[in-house]
């Protein structure tokens, strides 16, 4: 396998941006017409997953490790779709004619034979990771949505009843979908350490013009029955002797850093944890309330609240700012979650105040995500 | 192939063929047509078929030159526009051309729904500052008066009301002050539940909203099918 020529030639495609995903797309359907009712209306967002996942995949072509984890992560996040071993075929098929389309007269047939064998061995990984889950989870979980409690104007906090039990690790996420908008799936964090009854909690903001944000808080009642993915993500607690925690949590990104702390709270000795909850306005500290009874109860938990704008319980200003300011942070292990924009500011400015990258955590949903 | 081969190919009648015609005369001569005038008719009829083809060739070369710049070629060979494939991926281009528009719906009818909700927002905070200040008014009125109140009470400690005029002025603040209290938490009372109520409506109007450009699931494009909002 030309290795070189793969790549050069995935680079020569890959300018023609979203031609290439609609293209792809368009073939497959027109070929295999049943595939389309897998997929959402709108095909904007599924065109940018396949393009970072063909991105991904074909930077670490060369790297046989990395690259099986990455199909067979693939290839079981795509359980939940209910993706069967005869579409890996069509893919292929629409896949290799749509490099052969873009690359024009550079098309050959050795490269050709290289692209289907470079497909069909990330198709077989993603195959066997998928027969491997199958022996051990379902395809998808259903969630029975059992509470549903708005929090704040914009935050409801739903409580959902899995089944089978969903075994996961705090600070992970799951995919959702809801029958009010069927195909579209959204990452939320589960906000609770494991219960002994498995029920799960989140936080679901509206956001605006957000199909599955408007259908979790508006249609999601009592009884309702979602389709949960399997659990994903790698922010983790990873506690170190000795060292304390700084948890940054904005808005809705408190709940893996909640799911965390209700953990530590189920070891011996939990190290100290000042966590600093942000949000624009006072009312947008939904779970506040809920937080300082814990705090209460764990004198090892510093909780403070920071408001941007108006009045506030705690601390007034942006919260990276007030973070900075409060403290000096690099022999702490940071856990960050919450607007994009904001973790990475946070992670940035932790990290040129000194704090090592390796004590810096925040979430990261990797590539399938968004 | 050229670009006019595709009637040369087949033996159909040509302006030359109208030209160099001739036809066995008929025994006696007075039973036929006189020579001229069909020579004259022919070669009208040749004119005309000059022009069809004309006509023909030069809207076979727009038809091409339209193809190719669909197909994004400059690819001189037309043999290539009519491969088996070619049929495909024009199919192709029409598909991504209807998935771009079911996109460009979705999206729209997105952002009306996020300018919908961030209107909303804005009006709630509004409402909710506004009465944050009326509430901030009361309350200060209220301290004010328990302030003036309390001072008055110890302005009189250890001298208890000396005349039955002064007790009845006490108890005329007293009551004075209760029915304030009272007055005003009912007024801020019924405010709040007016506040309450608009948002209720609020939430009915944003969910009859969302039901209205409810699908039924399964709904949506499938091939040329025109696209669904959802």
């Amino acid at each position: 396998m030309d290795i070189a020529r793969l790549k050069s030639s995935f680079a020569r495609v890959a300018r023609h941006g979203d031609e290439v995903p609609l293209h792809f797309y368009s073939d497959l359907f027109l070929k295999h017409p049943e595939t389309r009712g897998m997929f959402p209306v709108s095909m904007q967002a599924q065109r940018a997953h396949l393009v970072a996942a063909l991105v991904t995949i074909v930077q670490s072509i060369d790297d046989q490790e990395s690259l099986t984890a990455i199909a067979a992560d693939l290839g079981r996040d795509h359980r939940k779709f209910g993706t069967l071993a005869e579409h890996y075929e069509a893919v292929g098929d629409s896949l290799v004619a749509t490099f052969a389309y873009f690359c024009g007269d550079a098309w050959d047939a050795a490269l050709e034979t290289d692209w289907k064998a470079a497909y069909e061995l990330i198709a077989s990984v993603m195959v066997t990771a998928a027969r491997e889950d199958e022996k051990h989870n379902p395809a998808y979980w259903t969630g029975t949505v059992v509470a549903r409690e708005r929090k704040a104007f914009d935050i409801s906090v739903l409580t959902v009843q899995p089944q089978p039990r969903l075994d996961y690790v705090p600070g992970q996420s799951v995919a959702i979908e809801s029958p009010a908008r069927p195909r579209l799936w959204r990452y939320y964090s589960m906000a609770n350490a494991p219960r002994a009854n498995g029920s799960l909690e989140f936080h679901i903001r509206l956001t605006d013009g957000g199909a599955v944000s408007m259908a979790l808080t508006t249609h999601a009642v009592s009884g309702t029955e979602l389709r949960i993915g399997p659990p994903v993500g790698n922010l983790r607690l990873d506690p170190a002797p000795g060292r304390e925690i700084l948890m940054v949590a904005g808005s809705t990104g408190l709940a893996p850093l909640k799911a965390m702390v209700e953990q530590l709270a189920t070891i011996a000795q939990p190290p100290a944890v000042h966590l600093f909850f942000g949000a624009r306005a006072a009312d947008g500290l939904y779970d506040l309330p809920g937080l300082e009874k814990f705090a209460a109860e764990h004198r090892w938990l510093t909780v403070v609240p920071v408001v941007s704008n108006g009045r506030s319980p705690g601390l007034t200003g942006s919260l990276t700012d007030t973070v900075m300011r409060s403290g000096t942070w690099s022999a702490h292990d940071a856990y960050i979650a919450g607007p994009t924009e904001m973790v990475q500011d946070s992670a940035a400015r932790l990290a040129a105040a000194g704090m090592p990258a390796a004590q810096i955590h925040v979430e990261d949903f990797g590539w399938s995500e968004q | 192939m050229t670009s006019d081969a595709w009637y040369d190919e087949q033996h159909r009648l040509t302006p030359d063929q109208l030209q160099t015609v001739s036809f066995p005369l008929t025994r006696w001569a007075r039973q036929g047509y006189e020579e001229e005038p069909v020579r004259a008719f022919l070669s009208e009829v040749q004119a005309e078929m000059v022009r069809l083809i004309n006509e023909r060739a030069s809207l076979w070369q727009e038809v091409q030159r339209l193809r190719r710049r669909i197909l994004g070629t400059t690819n001189g060979n037309d043999a290539v526009l009519f491969g088996k494939d070619d049929a495909h991926i024009h199919a192709v281009r029409i598909l991504s051309s209807a998935q771009r528009t079911a996109d460009r719906y979705v999206a729209d009818a997105q952002a009306y729904s996020g300018r919908l909700t961030e209107e909303a927002r804005v009006r709630r905070d509004e409402i909710m500052g506004q009465a944050q200040q009326h509430a901030d008014i009361l309350l200060t009125e209220a301290r004010t008066r328990a302030r003036a109140a309390a001072v008055a009470a110890m302005d009189n400690e250890g001298l208890p009301p000396q005349t039955d005029q002064e007790r009845r002025a006490v108890h005329a603040e007293l009551a004075y002050l209760r029915t304030f209290s009272e007055v005003y938490r009912q007024h801020l009372k019924i405010y709040t539940e007016d506040v309450l109520r608009t948002i209720e409506d609020w939430e009915g109007k944003e969910r009859a909203a969302a039901r209205d450009i409810e699908v039924p699931p399964g709904a949506g494009i499938r091939g040329h099918d025109s696209p669904g909002i959802r």
